[in-house]
């Protein structure tokens, strides 16, 4: 198993913070912004063919994901949210070549000793309108494809047990257990890349219901449902 | 400097550092990371979620609109171009009743319904919160300032797949005849992902 997707259960914890704030620091901001021109610019993308950006990599969630994923359990809880987007979109520069980890470092020392010097200005401003324009189309999953779903409203399914991959879309608390279809969602929905355990071709999802109890037994409270969206490949009937 | 801080410092020189080399190797501009930011405080944020929930308290064929067809009845108001964009492709809105309340968890990151509600909160991303809320909702709520008999159903959603999920919370006692514009100022982002209820201001 991989910790980062058995979070879900966890014991032994401390209370939850309510913190209401989406950006504890000001940097937060600019890793979160480079994350959504990423995405925005990734060459998956019909509407980036023609903007004059030099990124020229695939670039989503999923990528994103699949570092937060790779990086050793005990590493994963030592970094706050935006410390792991900046660790591993830093790391995804370097490697993919856009920069050096000696330039990135020799600018960061820069940084270190005037953090208010400017950044540079310029640039063509049709990147920027294909950014925002990203975000205003998004990048829907849903696919124009016939697909028959092999369960209905009401049918008993039991969650699979598929091998850890490096990219993993089931909550690993689900595996083995049985629930109930609540809801078939209209049509077929993609993932951005195969991720070795079934989810990536276009294919039904389907709305979970599970009660509390058959999950945790008795370490939970009463009168509570679970409701989990999941692919299909992640379902098979009841042995 | 703490230790704390170094940590900060370094973190923003870092980050400063990337976005300086991908303006100057024409990833990005000099304007991108701005133009994003002020996209989520004029364009998407939780002040859309707050008048389609408003919306729904006013208009109960509205609200049974909303909970069957989420996207085409968002479609219905008047918006900014992009309530089905980045991270509300596909979205669906669930009830607060006398009987249930409904709690939102993506237990295995931060998955958000964007042109609604914005970007997360740090308590939606938190590790314990991801961990605790899908095993013990009610207390995990009780931590948070709300109390969730045990009469009342709980019923927790995990959005792991590809559909962004939004709660309609409950209107509360003491705004009868209220404008929807008023409604709208006291609905908090934390009441649309279940985890307070709208209360009106003393």
């Amino acid at each position: 198993m991989k910790l980062q997707h058995y979070i879900g259960g966890l014991e032994g914890l401390e209370p939850s913070s309510f913190e209401k704030r989406v950006f504890v620091q000001p940097w937060e901001q600019r890793i979160f912004g480079i994350h959504v021109a990423m995405m925005a610019l990734s060459n998956h993308l019909e509407a980036v063919k023609n903007v004059p950006t030099t990124f020229k990599s695939f670039w989503t969630w999923g990528h994103l994901r699949t570092g937060a994923e790779g990086l050793n359990p005990f590493d994963y809880f030592k970094y706050r949210y935006y410390e792991k987007w900046l660790g591993g979109i830093s790391g995804f520069f370097i490697d993919s070549g856009y920069v050096s980890k000696e330039e990135l470092d020799a600018k960061t020392t820069e940084y270190l000793e005037n953090l208010e010097a400017p950044l540079p200005d310029g640039g063509e401003p049709a990147i920027d309108e294909q950014v925002i324009e990203y975000l205003r189309v998004g990048d829907s999953p849903k696919c124009e494809v016939e697909v028959q779903p092999k369960f209905k409203v009401g049918d008993v399914v039991t969650v699979k047990n598929p091998p850890p991959v490096a990219h993993c879309k089931l909550p690993g608390y689900l595996r083995t257990k049985q629930g109930v279809v609540d809801e078939v969602y209209d049509g077929a929905y993609n993932y951005y890349f195969p991720t070795g355990d079934g989810v990536g071709e276009p294919m039904p999802i389907y709305n979970v219901k599970f009660n509390s109890h058959e999950i945790w037994d008795n370490l939970t409270e009463p009168n509570t449902e679970i409701y989990v969206q999941i692919f299909e490949a992640y379902l098979e009937d009841p042995a | 400097m703490s230790e704390n801080v170094d940590r900060e410092t370094y973190s923003a020189a870092r980050v400063r550092a990337l976005e300086s080399l991908l303006i100057e190797k024409g990833i990005i501009t000099g304007e991108t990371v701005d133009k994003v930011i002020e996209f989520f405080e004029k364009d998407m944020g939780p002040f859309n979620g707050a008048k389609i929930v408003a919306k729904a308290w006013v208009d109960p064929e509205y609200k049974q609109r909303l909970l069957e067809d989420t996207p085409a009845a968002i479609a219905e108001l008047n918006f900014p171009r992009g309530m089905a964009g980045a991270e509300g492709e596909n979205m669906k809105a669930v009830a607060n009743t006398p009987e249930v309340h409904n709690l939102i968890v993506c237990t295995m990151c931060s998955c958000y319904p964007w042109p609604v509600l914005g970007l997360p909160p740090y308590w939606f991303k938190d590790p314990t919160f991801r961990a605790r809320a899908i095993r013990e909702p009610r207390k995990v709520l009780k931590e948070f300032g709300l109390d969730v008999p045990e009469s009342v159903e709980v019923r927790v959603w995990d959005t792991s797949a590809q559909i962004r999920w939004f709660v309609v919370p409950e209107r509360p006692e003491g705004t009868e005849g209220w404008t929807e514009e008023q409604l709208a100022n006291i609905i908090t982002p934390e009441s649309m992902q279940g985890a307070a209820k709208v209360v009106v201001p003393a």
